[in-house]
């Protein structure tokens, strides 16, 4: 060759060179352990250091750009081994900085995350909402039932006549609870419902037989406030007449109610009792929500809870609404809405229902 | 009631293990409420219900049990060993009052020595929880025990003639009972007096000065039956209830009376010694007779749904003392004599229930009844829970508050009413105010409530009390008013109305969170319009006006279409000082059966706008008192078609305002609905408003 022969293994070692001379200073970061201990400004720093490297060297004007210009013009022999040789120190130098740059990436990467970090266990910004009452919240989840069951919501006055709250519900002109010691009177010589059953009497002449009602609302008994009474609660009232009923579907309907409150496993069980205004009685026990049966605190160790009285309408009041014992027949019911809402949420005191402290309603 | 389980084993053949009894028995509606082991004894508590007075006894338990296990009744031995004379001899009764003791047996045992009970019958006594005193009260103790028969003894020497009479006490007439008490009596009480004091209040207890005593020898054994109201009225008036009061205000057995005086006297001889006369001194003027009931046996299944046969059925009901009668066979009905005892079956109803507990309510199917009928709620419920459920969203907590209130709370030292009525609460104007109640039990609480307000400033107060300073509080019920009086019953029932109320103080909220400022009347108003908007109703308006327990100028009256439906503001400086009260606090109430029973606004699509509208802001400086309720009405009765609403910017009422003067800031939008408004137009538009506010209102626009 003659005297312009050229060194092209000297070009591209001097090239190798010029850039590994440049690079140096990066070459510990192509490893991601490198960049370990950078902080968020040196990494940005350094790789934005690392694209201008780039830029200069893999840049249509860069060096290793020249020599694969120079490829064509390397005598035949030579220019498929210098062909490869420049396209592998072109690999070398974009592996070499693509390395770094993803490295450094990573490390940005990853402590801009830690820079926003959240604490997922801080309070949620949620808005303060207000809550309804225990007895609202249950007393809608009873009224749903018994609408799915085909029952209609009633409801009558809470002051009340004699015809009413006694005469027409069979209770004898001088039986105890007409007394004012467990009756509330008004001046006028009314008095305040003592049951809901009043609503038996309103709802059977308002509707003809066959009928089916619930009535629930606030109840008066002249108990002096304690732990576990209060003058006045909330019951629910149940009727249903119609032709053929018997006792069986006084069973089949409260236990089906149960169910439907406390859960499908829910048993009930069933005890003649005694009540003026239905005959036969009887009331009715579900087994315990919270032990299942098995007696706990809650049901005092017998594993049942009291729902509430219940029987067959007495003849007396049906014949009170002019409806023929003989050919009609028919339920009633009585559940105490207080009664099951404080041993639902284990209430020791139940007087905190009428209180209407926030600190209690914000419970439910 | 207690009863030990040995005792009852002296009566019946059973041999049921104490707790197994006793949940037979509960099953068969006598409901023991506990077992409790006691010294080789079991004792059954019971809680009766009050129809069966005849359960109370061992007797009464011991015929249940056999009935229920088909175990033999062992009934006591009546046989009295020594006998001598005749009742009469040493005795006699009148009955003054027939009408309050149908019956009255006396029995003389002559010659006794008192001294203490045998170990066996102290034992028994204590089982159940009885002091013991002496033979003769232990006997007559243990046989009421025993038999359901209360009995009393008398000394015989003591009675004034040795003659008893049964009579009402005379007015003023004293007593000094066996408790040691002097008892004032009044002349509707039976006593037993002699022949001239009273010596025992009849049914309840006897006198101290005729009690057995350690020097008695000649006993007089008293068995009777009482009439049940007047020893109720008796024990009840003289804060008296015994054992024997408790028995016969429910009702003992009037052919018992005999039985268990023989008992009690054959007991005595046995134990005490003397001699007993053959007969007793019984006056019963007129003979009780039991009611004789039918049963159709197709009614037990009718009304039960148990299929029993009718064999069945008169195998039960004999086995509960029930005696078959002459029935019309041939509609195969049986017939029942009730036993003395059981006061409380009168009709067929009352058989059918005696069969299916003995039969079994576990025995009866389940089934649910077929439904000719669908459910409904009650009117109005879905728009109640919808406006129940935007309050609790807002921040308001729900309140139940007890239906009476102190009259202080109601009414202040004039008389007056301290609260406006919720509008429709009385029916007429300034009708009889208050619903009172002749019997409170809560010291002082006698009015029935007129307004849910009270209420929910008590439940304030009590918050307040207790540390927290922001309440948000809403309430549904119940208020009354007394209505004039009319001779019909129902026609004078008290004026019911469904109100509803709420309350505001504290720090208000914006949506969902702390606004940092105090709440006022807008933050009440805010809360009240948008419960109105769930239910559905038109537009609240609210006017300036004066309501009793608002505050003069932070009140309104609050109007539904036209109609007064309640008010809105900030309570009362008196009210506010009454409750210590010492930040501002805004009530609102309502009348919601009239504010339900206006329509439910149904919800009306109105095409979206397809040009843009425009809004101009106009600032006024007017009158305090011109309102922005009255401008807004004045923009929009200018009837600019064009004009499509008018909403609030600001309201300044600063320092650099004249006295009694205001800016507002009102934005008024300009929207046509088929092409897009040129300037030119609003302009010319909205000059008119601005005339019109000025001339209407004498405002002054504001740079
Ligand atoms: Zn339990």
């Amino acid at each position: 060759m003659s005297s312009e022969a050229v060194d092209y293994d000297a070009q591209i070692a001097s090239v190798r060179e010029a850039f590994e001379r440049e690079f140096e200073r990066f070459a510990r970061f192509r490893a991601y352990e490198g960049t370990e201990g950078l902080s968020l400004d040196e990494a940005e720093a350094l790789s934005r250091e690392v694209k201008e490297l780039a830029t200069r060297h893999t840049a249509k004007k860069s060096a290793v750009s020249q020599l694969m210009k120079l490829v064509g013009r390397v005598p035949a022999e030579e220019r498929a081994r210098f062909g490869q040789l420049v396209q592998q120190v072109d690999k070398e130098i974009r592996g070499a900085l693509g390395d770094v740059g993803v490295a450094l990436a990573g490390r940005i990467q990853l402590l801009k995350t830690e820079r926003e970090r959240v604490d997922v266990t801080l309070p949620g910004r949620r808005p303060r909402r207000g809550h309804l009452h225990p007895i609202t919240l249950l007393r809608q989840r009873i009224e749903d039932v018994f609408v799915s069951m085909g029952y209609a919501v009633e409801d009558g006055p809470e002051v009340e006549t004699d015809f009413y709250n006694f005469t027409a519900l069979n209770i004898p002109e001088l039986h105890p609870a007409r007394s004012p010691q467990d009756t509330f009177y008004t001046t006028d010589g009314l008095s305040l419902r003592s049951q809901t059953s009043t609503v038996q009497i309103h709802a059977m002449q308002r509707r003809r037989p066959p009928l089916r009602v619930v009535a629930p609302g606030r109840v008066f008994r002249r108990d002096t406030p304690d732990a576990t009474h209060n003058p006045m609660f909330f019951q629910v009232e149940g009727l249903l007449v119609d032709r053929g009923i018997n006792m069986g579907h006084l069973k089949g309907t409260l236990s089906e109610f149960v169910r439907r409150l406390f859960g499908p496993a829910t048993r009930t069980r069933f005890r003649p009792s005694y009540f003026p205004f239905t005959e036969p009685s009887m009331e009715a026990d579900y087994s315990c929500f919270k032990c299942g049966g098995a007696g706990c605190r809650l049901c005092k160790g017998s594993g049942w809870i009291e729902l509430g009285g219940s029987g067959m309408v007495h003849p007396n009041v049906l014949r009170a609404v002019q409806i023929d014992p003989e050919e009609f027949s028919g339920f009633a019911f009585g559940l105490g809405i207080d009664r099951m809402c404080g041993l639902m949420y284990e209430l020791d005191d139940i007087r905190l229902l009428f209180e209407n402290d926030v600190r209690f309603l914000e419970q439910f | 009631m207690d009863i030990s389980y040995n005792w009852l084993r002296d009566l019946t053949e059973i041999t049921l293990a104490p707790r197994d009894l006793a949940d037979r028995l509960t099953m068969a509606g006598l409901a023991v409420d506990a077992v409790h082991e006691k010294g080789g004894d079991h004792v059954l508590e019971f809680d009766l219900t009050s129809n069966r007075p005849d359960c109370l006894s061992n007797l009464g338990i011991a015929r249940e049990a056999a009935a229920l296990t088909g175990a033999g009744l062992k009934l006591p031995d009546l046989t009295v060993k020594n006998v001598g004379g005749r009742a009469e001899q040493f005795t006699a009764v009148e009955i003054e009052d027939a009408d309050l003791c149908p019956r009255y047996a006396a029995r003389v045992v002559r010659g006794v020595k008192i001294q203490p009970s045998p170990d066996w019958l102290v034992e028994r006594l204590q089982a159940i929880g009885q002091r013991p005193i002496n033979n003769v009260a232990d006997i007559t103790n243990f046989v009421l025990h025993e038999l359901g028969q209360p009995l009393h003894a008398f000394d015989l020497a003591k009675l004034s003639e040795f003659r008893i009479v049964v009579r009402r006490a005379r007015a003023g007439e004293k007593l000094k009972t066996l408790d040691g008490v002097e008892r004032e009596l009044d002349e509707q009480m039976l006593v037993i007096a002699d022949a001239v004091r009273a010596v025992a209040v009849a049914g309840v207890m006897g006198g101290e000065e005729t009690e057995i005593s350690g020097g008695t020898t000649d006993v007089l054994v008293e068995s009777a039956y009482f009439d049940p109201q007047s020893v109720r009225r008796t024990s009840k008036r003289l804060g008296l209830q015994t054992e024997a009061s408790y028995r016969f205000e429910r009702g003992v057995d009037y052919e018992g009376v005999r039985r268990a005086q023989d008992r009690c006297v054959a007991l005595i001889c046995e134990l005490a010694g003397g001699t007993a006369t053959e007969d007793a001194v019984d006056v019963y003027p007129t003979r009780i007779t039991p009611p004789t009931v039918r049963l159709r046996p197709r009614r037990v299944e009718e009304l039960s749904g148990l299929s029993v046969p009718a064999e069945e059925s008169g195998r039960i009901l004999r086995s509960l003392g029930f005696e078959p009668a002459e029935g019309d066979v041939q509609n195969g009905e049986l017939s029942f004599g009730v036993p003395t005892w059981r006061t409380d079956v009168k009709i067929e109803e009352d058989l059918v229930e005696e069969v299916a507990r003995v039969y079994g309510y576990d025995k009866i199917g389940e089934a649910l009844p077929p439904s000719p009928v669908t459910g409904e709620y009650l009117l109005g419920d879905r728009r109640r829970r919808a406006a129940r459920q935007v309050l609790t969203a807002a921040g308001f907590n729900e309140a139940v508050s007890i239906s009476f209130i102190e009259e202080s709370s109601g009414v202040n030292e004039s008389g007056e009413s301290r609260f406006e009525p919720v509008p429709g609460l009385q029916k007429v104007e300034g009708e009889g105010a208050f619903v009172v109640l002749s019997n409170p039990i809560i010291e002082g609480a006698r009015l029935m409530r007129p307004s849910l307000l009270p209420g929910l400033l008590e439940a304030t107060r009590h918050n307040f009390n207790h540390g927290t300073r922001d309440v948000r509080l809403f309430e549904t019920g119940r208020v009354f008013a007394a209505r004039a009086a009319s001779g019909d019953e129902d026609e004078s029932r008290p004026s019911e109305v469904e109100a509803f109320a709420l309350l505001v103080t504290g720090e208000a909220l914006e949506e969902g969170k702390a606004a940092g400022r105090a709440a006022d009347f807008f933050d009440l108003k805010g809360g009240l319009e948008a419960a109105a908007d769930a239910m559905r109703v038109g537009e609240l308006e609210f006017e300036p006006a004066s309501v009793r327990h608002l505050r003069e100028g932070q009140s309104a009256r609050v109007r539904l279409g036209g109609q007064e439906i309640g008010h809105a503001g900030r309570l009362s400086e008196e009210l506010a000082a009454r409750y210590k009260f010492r930040q501002p606090v805004y009530v609102a109430e309502v009348n919601l059966t009239a504010l339900l029973a206006t329509g439910e606004r149904p919800a009306r699509y109105t095409p979206l706008p397809r040009f843009p509208g425009v809004a101009r802001d106009v600032s006024l400086v007017a009158d305090r008192r011109v309102t922005f309720g009255e401008m807004r009405r004045a923009i929009l009765s200018l009837g600019i078609e064009e004009c499509r609403g008018v909403a609030l910017v600001d309201v300044y009422e600063g320092a650099s305002m004249p006295e009694g003067k205001r800016s507002l800031t009102l934005r008024v939008e300009y929207r046509a609905d088929e092409r897009t408004l040129r300037d030119e137009e609003v302009d010319a538009m909205h000059a008119r408003v601005v005339s019109a506010l000025e001339g209407e209102f004498g405002a002054q626009l504001r740079g």
